[in-house]
């Protein structure tokens, strides 16, 4: 095509994307039923191939006892129920996780470079992690092992150390706060270090944390897990309103009528412990937190009241896909999935608009 | 500039990696007395214990044999010493059998579907005589040749759960100190596959391996055979090296990258130097060790355990400040078989032969052995 085209086009696709932001319940609905096919999706393809009849029967037979019979092996309803199942559910956990504390984070610290570990999580469940490898007690609480508990109780601790050092909800600026994460986050990052010079051959354990994976996700898990996630979503979609008076800067917030520093406090909050489940769960995660919510404000705009649940369903989708994909040929990296096919699509996107896009 | 460790950390990692890729085994592999992933130079020596012809004897008749004795007893623990190699009356399933983790597990009947989750105990089932009753293994399996013809349950060192649920398998062979990673344990345990883990820290532990892996497969018989086996050929190396001889300092290089990797001093690596005539020079449980000790230390033999990946003697040489070492000025740098160095299995004879032939090149060994696989292109 000729350069004086390209523009014309590139509008032409942009009143699409107006179109689809008058229409934000069909982007959900459509969001959800992608989702469900992901998750499908991942339920009946594998490392293992499976009769699709047999996959769907063990579903059937597990959900409304039809069919009655069994006529397939037990090793299917084994794959099917307890690994493939539970992982593509948590990967949609995290991923819908993950996508909200981004947006949370991006929009709080009004930082397009934000995503959900920018305050120390990152380090903080790292090194909670590495200590638990490092700790010779097998526990186990409600089926999450030590280094899951203290992956989230270390991100928890790195956040609130940054929250406090930093002031806080005491009209710090998030430029502090921003500061603050990343002087806390380095001191970890130096004791996760440390931690892994001494784990000699327990430094594999803490390798695999780092690169994030599903492989080892459980009902177990879940169990805890999800609530935490759904929850945090659904109280972070709520307060959208002040996530959006927020964007405009503290004093036009304040004159909207929103505390400023009770909001922050809380947003913060709820983004931290959504993150931290997140983590305990799959490890870190890259790039699904920083890039989803850019990829919704892209098509639909900043309005917090539309980034964050479709985000939400966005991010679950995504992850449960890049998840599929990890595991298809392996175990490979589902973080080296999620950049390798996010980081040409987001920037197909940021081309696009290369014009005028503000967080 | 991205205020987050989440791209911090892996970079970190890669440095390490980057070793670690060259050594083409995992992270752990360095650390783990076993290692034993990947190809060693192509012709590997012909099998010298107990090599696979044997079918396992199965005992159908023995649960009414040992019901008169006594019904409920379940033969446990083999912490016999392996010296004594009385055979036993043939295995009565169900059993339950402590692992090297000190975990007890229950196995229902005689395995018939076995998965091995390490080169070592892959080869220990061969060599009891049981290869047939693996349904899969790892894709570091390089000996018995058939145990490379195996479906891989071990990727890349990730265990592929979907494949082994898919085989249905009635024991699993893991291995310990976090060689196959614990959150799979426990998941594989929770599945309702009994989950051996066998992890040996020291010749001992590799020999109470051998019998716990041939109990758990109902042939404690073969398993002594085996050990039988193996100690006369630990007897017959040995005694080529007199006691009057020097025991020359010896550094057995596991890795060289950024930072120099050498046994610690506890590790079966240092047991079997020690076996085999020579004095380790030996680290802490980092494995690591810096050049100023190293050259403190002042080795009069450098053992190439990373010779496998490519590192040779004269490469050695040529190091910046390695000149000052004695084994360097006496040109006492030779390649040793690091696989059957390292694995702990019935083929731990030929490493301690390797390392003789490293460190007292000049006895003969006892005929039969067979001679290391070319390690390194020849200078």
């Amino acid at each position: 095509m000729t350069a004086g085209l390209a523009p014309e086009l590139a509008r032409v696709r942009v009143r699409r994307f107006e179109a689809l932001r008058r229409r934000p319940v069909a982007l959900v609905v459509a969001g959800l039923v992608i989702l469900a096919a992901s998750i499908g999706a991942a339920v009946v393809l594998g490392n293992v191939s499976l009769p699709l009849g047999d996959t769907l029967a063990v579903l059937g037979h597990r959900a409304f006892g039809w069919p009655a019979t069994v006529t397939w092996p037990s090793s299917t309803e084994t794959i099917v129920l307890e690994l493939r199942l539970p992982r593509a559910l948590a990967a949609a956990a995290v991923g819908t996780g993950l996508a909200v504390a981004g947006v949370t984070f991006q929009g709080l610290l009004r930082n397009p470079l934000a995503d959900p570990y920018v305050l120390g999580t990152a380090s903080g469940a790292a090194l909670g992690a590495a200590l638990a490898v490092l700790i010779p007690v097998q526990i186990a609480v409600l089926g999450l092992g030590l280094i899951n508990l203290l992956a989230f109780a270390g991100a928890l601790i790195a956040v609130t150390l940054v929250h406090q050092l930093s002031g806080g909800g005491r009209g710090a600026s998030m430029t502090s706060v921003l500061l603050t994460g990343y002087a806390v986050g380095s001191l970890l990052a130096a004791g996760l270090s440390m931690a892994m010079y001494l784990a000699g051959a327990n430094l594999r354990q803490i390798f695999f944390y780092l690169l994030g994976s599903f492989s080892t996700a459980s009902w177990d898990q879940l169990i805890l897990g999800i609530p935490i996630v759904l929850i945090g979503t659904v109280l972070l979609t709520l307060r959208a309103r002040s996530l959006n008076a927020m964007l405009l800067g503290d004093d036009v917030a304040r004159n909207l009528g929103v505390n400023v520093g009770r909001e922050r406090t809380i947003l913060l909050a709820l983004a931290s412990l959504v993150t931290a489940a997140c983590v305990s769960l799959a490890g870190l995660i890259g790039f699904v937190g920083l890039v989803v919510p850019h990829v919704v404000r892209l098509v639909v705009g900043p309005n917090a009241r539309l980034v964050l649940p479709l985000s939400a369903v966005y991010g679950a989708a995504f992850l449960v896909l890049a998840d599929l994909a990890a595991r298809m040929p392996g175990e490979l990296p589902v973080g080296v999935i999620t950049a390798i096919v996010g980081a040409p699509f987001f920037l197909v996107l940021l081309r696009r608009f290369r014009a005028g896009y503000e967080l | 500039m991205r205020p987050s460790i989440s791209v911090q950390t892996p970079s970190s990692i890669r440095l390490k990696g980057s070793i670690h890729a060259r050594l083409t085994a995992g992270v752990a592999a360095l650390l783990v007395f076993l290692a034993g992933c990947g190809a060693t130079g192509g012709s590997s020596p012909s099998p010298t214990p107990a090599p696979v012809s044997t079918p396992a004897t199965t005992a159908p008749a023995t649960s009414t044999a040992t019901a008169t004795v006594a019904p409920t007893v379940t033969p446990v623990v083999m912490a016999t010493p392996a010296l004594t190699a009385t055979p036993e009356p043939a295995a009565a399933f169900p059993m339950t059998v402590t692992d090297d983790e000190g975990t007890a597990v229950e196995i229902a009947q005689q395995p018939e579907r076995i998965v091995s989750l390490a080169p070592s105990n892959t080869e220990i089932v061969f060599a009891l005589g049981a290869g047939e009753r693996l349904v899969a293994g790892t894709d570091a399996d390089d000996y018995p040749a058939e145990a490379a013809a195996l479906p891989d349950a071990v990727l890349q060192t990730k265990v592929l759960k979907e494949q082994i649920a898919a085989l249905r398998p009635d024991l699993i062979l893991a291995y310990g100190n976090g060689f196959t990673p614990p959150a799979d344990v426990t998941q594989l345990r929770a599945l309702g596959y009994p989950v051996l883990v066998v992890y040996a820290s020291s010749l001992v532990t590799a020999e109470k391996d051998i019998t716990l892996i041939g109990t758990a497969l109902g042939a404690p018989t073969e398993a002594a055979a085996i050990l039988e086996e193996v100690h006369a050929q630990f007897d017959a190396i040995e005694a080529v090296v007199p006691a009057t001889a020097p025991r020359p300092r010896t550094f057995y290089e596991v890795g060289y990258g950024p930072g120099i990797y050498t046994p610690s001093a506890d590790s079966a690596y240092a047991e079997m130097i020690t076996l085999a005539g020579g004095d380790p020079i030996t680290t802490d449980a980092s494995f690591t060790i810096s050049l100023e000790a190293l050259v403190e230390a002042d080795p009069e033999v450098i053992l190439l355990g990373d010779a496998a990946y490519g590192v040779c003697p004269d490469q050695v040489a040529g190091r910046d400040g390695w000149q000052t070492m004695t084994a360097v000025k006496d040109d006492a740098i030779r390649p040793a078989f690091d696989t059957v160095v390292t694995r702990p299995g019935p083929r731990l004879p030929l490493g301690l032969a390797s390392l003789v032939r490293g460190i007292h090149p000049e006895v003969t060994l006892p005929a039969g052995i067979p001679p290391d696989p070319v390690l390194c292109a020849a200078p």
